[in-house]
C-alpha cells in the first residue's frame, strides 16, 4: 500500500511536468496547427533563469565565467520571473521564426524548420555563454520547508508536492482563463478558424503572440522546477522532455487542453511504474504508448476527429 | 594539402549527408513527411558492424575487408530494412502530417532506445573495430560518391516515369490522385520503402568509415538535421536534397574557424534559409533554366580564324 502511494505520488509529479511541457505545445499548436520546436530549449532557458536568479554563479566554462547576479532571490520569486523571462523568449521566437511565414503564407512544414533553428540557436547560446556543465539548483533555496514529509507512510520530497501544487494552480488557472474570459474564447476561436476569427473582429494575430507568451511562461516554470528538482544536466537537457512532451501532446489529442493533462499524468504514472532493473526502457514507454494511440485513435485520447475537407 | 577547404574525409560526410538527404525526400516526394530515416540508417550501420566484426567468414584472407562483403552487407542491409519498412509502412502511413512526423520519431527512438540497452546491438558503448574496406579517406569518398551518383540518377529516372509522376500527384491533392485511378496507398509504400533501403545501405557505408557505431548516431536530432538538408535544398526535385545534404553538412566543418560560434550560425541559417527561400535552392523550374543556360555555351571548339 506504501509502495503503490510512494508510486503514484512520484508519477503524478512526473506527469505534472510532463503536462505543463506539452500544455505549451498546444496552446500554440491550437491556434496555428505547427509544433514549435524550440520548446524544449525555451524550458532549457528557464531553468538557467531559475538558477542565476535565486543567485547561483555560472561555471567556468563559459563566456559569463564567474558571473553571479548582484542579489539572490528567495525561489518563490525567482521562478514566476525567470518564466517570464521563458515568455519574453517564446515571444521572440514567435517574431522570428513563425510570423514571417504567416506573413508569406508559406508551406506550414517550414515552421518546423525555422523553429527547429530558433531552438538550435539558443542551445548553442546558452552554451556559449555557460558552457556546458551541469548546473544544481540547491534545494536548500525552498527555505523553511523540510526536505521530504511522510504522508500515509510514503516518504515524499517537499520538491516533488510543490511540482504537482505548481503544476495544479497553473493548469486551474489556465483552464478558467480559456472557458471563462474574452480573450479565452477569442483563442479558442482562432483555434477553430483563422480566418473567420479575424472577420469578426477578434485580433487573430494578438491571440498567437498570448499563446506563444503562455507556453512560454508555463515551459519556463517547468523548468525551473525539474531544475529544482533533478538539476540541470546542460544546455541539451530540455530536448528529451521536448520528445517526451510530443508523446503526451499526441496521446492526450493534439490541440486539446485536458488531453495534454491527462496524457502527461498516464506517461508518468506508466513510467514510474518500470521496474528499477528495466529502467533502461523507460524512455520507451512514452514512445510506445504515443505509437500504440496514435495507431488505434490517430485523433489522441481527448482529441477531436475533424472532417477531411475537400 | 592544407590549402584546400575541403578534404576526403568532409566530402565522404557530405556525401553521406546527401544520401541522406534523398532518403528523406523521397517520402516527401509524396508529400508524407516520414522523419524515420535515422531508424533505418542506423539499422543499417548496427547490421554491418554486427555482420563484419562477429562474421570471421566476411573478413576473407587479405588485412583489408574485401570490398564484394561491404557489398553483401548493404544488401542484406537493403532487405532487411526494405522487408521492415514494409510493414511498418502499411501500419504509420495510414497516418496524416505531423501525425506521421511525430509516430517516425516515436519509432526512432524506440529503436534508439532499444539498441542502447541491448548489450548484443553494442548497448552504450557501441560498437568498436569495424574493418576498413579502404584505407584512405579517398578511397570511401570515390565508392560513396558511386553510391550517390547511382541513387540520384535511379531518382531522376523515377521522377520522369509514371511513378513519380503519381507521387508528385499525391503530394499536391491525394484525393485527386485517387481520383484519377492513382492506387495512393501502394505508391506512398514504395515510396517509403525505397526511403528506407537507400538509408540502410547509407548506414553500412557509414559504419564501416566511421570505424565504430553506437546507438547515439541515430537520434531526434538526426531527423530533423535530414529534414532540414531537404527543406533547405528543395524538396521537389532530387538535386534538391543532394546539394542541401552537401552543403549543410559541409557548414558546420567550414565554420571551424570561427568556433564556439559555428552552430549558432548554422542555427541561423536553418532559421532564415526558409524565409528567404521557401520553396528551397533548388527547384524544377531553376534547375531547367540552369541546363539551358549550360546548353547555350558553346562548345570548346578551337578558333581557327582572327579578327
Amino acid at each position: 500500500m506504501q509502495d503503490l502511494l510512494q508510486l503514484l505520488l512520484n508519477g503524478l509529479s512526473t506527469g505534472a511536468v510532463y503536462a505543463l511541457f506539452a500544455l505549451g505545445y498546444t496552446l500554440v499548436f491550437s491556434v496555428l496547427g505547427v509544433i514549435n520546436f524550440a520548446h524544449g530549449a525555451v524550458f532549457t532557458l528557464g531553468a538557467y533563469f531559475t538558477y542565476f536568479l535565486i543567485g547561483g554563479a555560472a561555471g567556468a566554462n563559459g563566456l559569463l565565467a564567474g558571473l553571479q547576479l548582484p542579489f539572490a532571490l528567495p525561489f518563490w520569486l525567482a521562478l514566476p520571473l525567470a518564466g517570464l523571462g521563458a515568455a519574453a523568449v517564446a515571444l521572440l521566437i514567435e517574431r522570428t521564426a513563425f510570423a514571417p511565414l504567416r506573413q508569406r503564407s508559406a508551406d506550414p512544414l517550414l515552421a518546423l524548420i525555422t523553429s527547429l533553428g530558433a531552438g538550435v540557436v539558443l542551445v548553442n547560446l546558452i552554451q556559449l555563454l555557460v558552457g556546458a556543465e551541469s548546473y544544481a539548483i540547491p534545494t536548500g533555496a525552498l527555505a523553511g520547508l523540510p526536505a521530504a514529509v511522510r504522508i500515509g507512510g510514503a516518504q515524499v520530497r517537499s520538491v516533488q508536492l510543490l511540482l504537482l501544487l505548481v503544476a495544479a494552480v497553473l493548469l486551474t488557472l489556465l483552464t478558467l482563463w480559456i472557458d471563462g474570459t474574452r480573450s479565452g474564447k477569442g483563442l479558442r476561436a482562432v483555434s477553430e478558424d483563422p480566418t473567420t476569427a479575424r472577420l469578426l473582429g477578434i485580433p487573430s494575430d494578438r491571440m498567437i503572440q498570448i499563446a506563444f507568451g503562455l507556453s512560454g511562461f508555463l515551459a519556463g516554470i517547468a523548468g525551473g522546477l525539474v531544475g529544482l528538482s533533478v538539476s540541470i544536466a546542460g544546455p541539451y537537457f530540455g530536448i528529451g522532455y521536448g520528445l517526451k512532451g510530443l508523446g503526451v501532446l499526441v496521446l492526450g489529442g493534439l490541440g486539446s487542453v485536458p488531453g495534454a493533462v491527462l496524457g502527461g499524468l498516464i506517461i508518468g504514472l506508466a513510467e514510474a511504474c518500470v521496474p528499477a532493473d528495466l529502467s533502461g526502457y523507460r524512455d520507451v514507454v512514452a514512445y510506445g504508448f504515443l505509437f500504440v494511440v496514435l495507431l488505434v485513435r490517430p485523433q489522441g485520447l481527448l482529441g477531436r476527429v475533424l472532417p477531411s475537407k475537400v | 594539402m592544407d590549402s584546400l577547404l575541403i578534404d576526403a574525409s568532409l566530402l565522404q560526410q557530405m556525401l553521406i549527408g546527401a544520401l541522406l538527404g534523398l532518403s528523406v525526400y523521397l517520402p516527401l516526394r509524396c508529400g508524407q513527411l516520414s522523419l524515420a530515416t535515422p531508424g533505418f540508417y542506423a539499422i543499417g550501420g548496427t547490421l554491418a558492424a554486427l555482420l563484419s566484426t562477429r562474421v570471421a567468414a566476411l573478413g576473407g584472407a587479405e588485412p583489408v575487408y574485401p570490398l564484394s562483403s561491404v557489398l553483401l552487407e548493404m544488401l542484406l542491409a537493403a532487405g532487411l530494412a526494405g522487408g521492415l519498412a514494409v510493414g511498418i509502412g502499411r501500419v504509420v502511413l495510414r497516418l496524416r502530417g505531423v501525425y506521421l512526423a511525430i509516430a517516425t520519431i516515436a519509432l526512432v527512438e524506440i529503436l534508439r532506445v532499444t539498441t542502447l540497452n541491448q548489450e548484443s546491438l553494442g548497448g552504450a558503448v557501441g560498437i568498436f573495430g569495424i574493418p576498413q574496406p579502404f584505407l584512405d579517406p579517398e578511397g570511401y569518398a570515390l565508392f560513396t560518391l558511386i553510391a550517390l551518383a547511382l541513387v540520384s540518377w535511379l531518382c531522376d529516372r523515377l521522377e520522369r516515369q509514371r511513378l513519380g509522376r503519381a507521387m508528385e500527384a499525391i503530394r499536391e491533392d491525394e484525393l485527386a490522385a485517387a481520383c484519377q485511378g492513382i492506387d495512393t496507398d501502394r505508391t506512398k509504400l514504395v515510396a517509403f520503402v525505397l526511403s528506407a533501403v537507400v538509408a540502410a545501405i547509407t548506414g553500412v557505408i557509414s559504419a564501416h568509415f566511421l570505424n565504430s557505431w553506437n546507438a547515439r548516431l541515430g537520434n531526434f536530432d538526426a531527423s530533423i538535421t535530414t529534414l532540414a538538408f531537404v527543406v533547405f535544398g528543395g524538396s521537389r526535385t532530387w538535386a534538391g536534397p543532394v546539394l542541401g545534404g552537401l552543403t549543410l553538412t559541409a557548414l558546420p566543418e567550414l565554420l571551424r574557424p570561427i568556433g564556439d560560434l559555428r552552430l549558432i550560425v548554422f542555427g541561423l541559417v536553418i532559421l532564415v534559409g526558409p524565409l528567404l527561400l521557401p520553396q528551397g535552392l533548388i527547384t524544377p523550374e531553376r534547375l531547367q533554366r540552369l541546363v539551358r543556360l549550360v546548353r547555350r555555351i558553346p562548345p570548346l571548339a578551337p578558333r581557327s580564324e582572327g579578327p
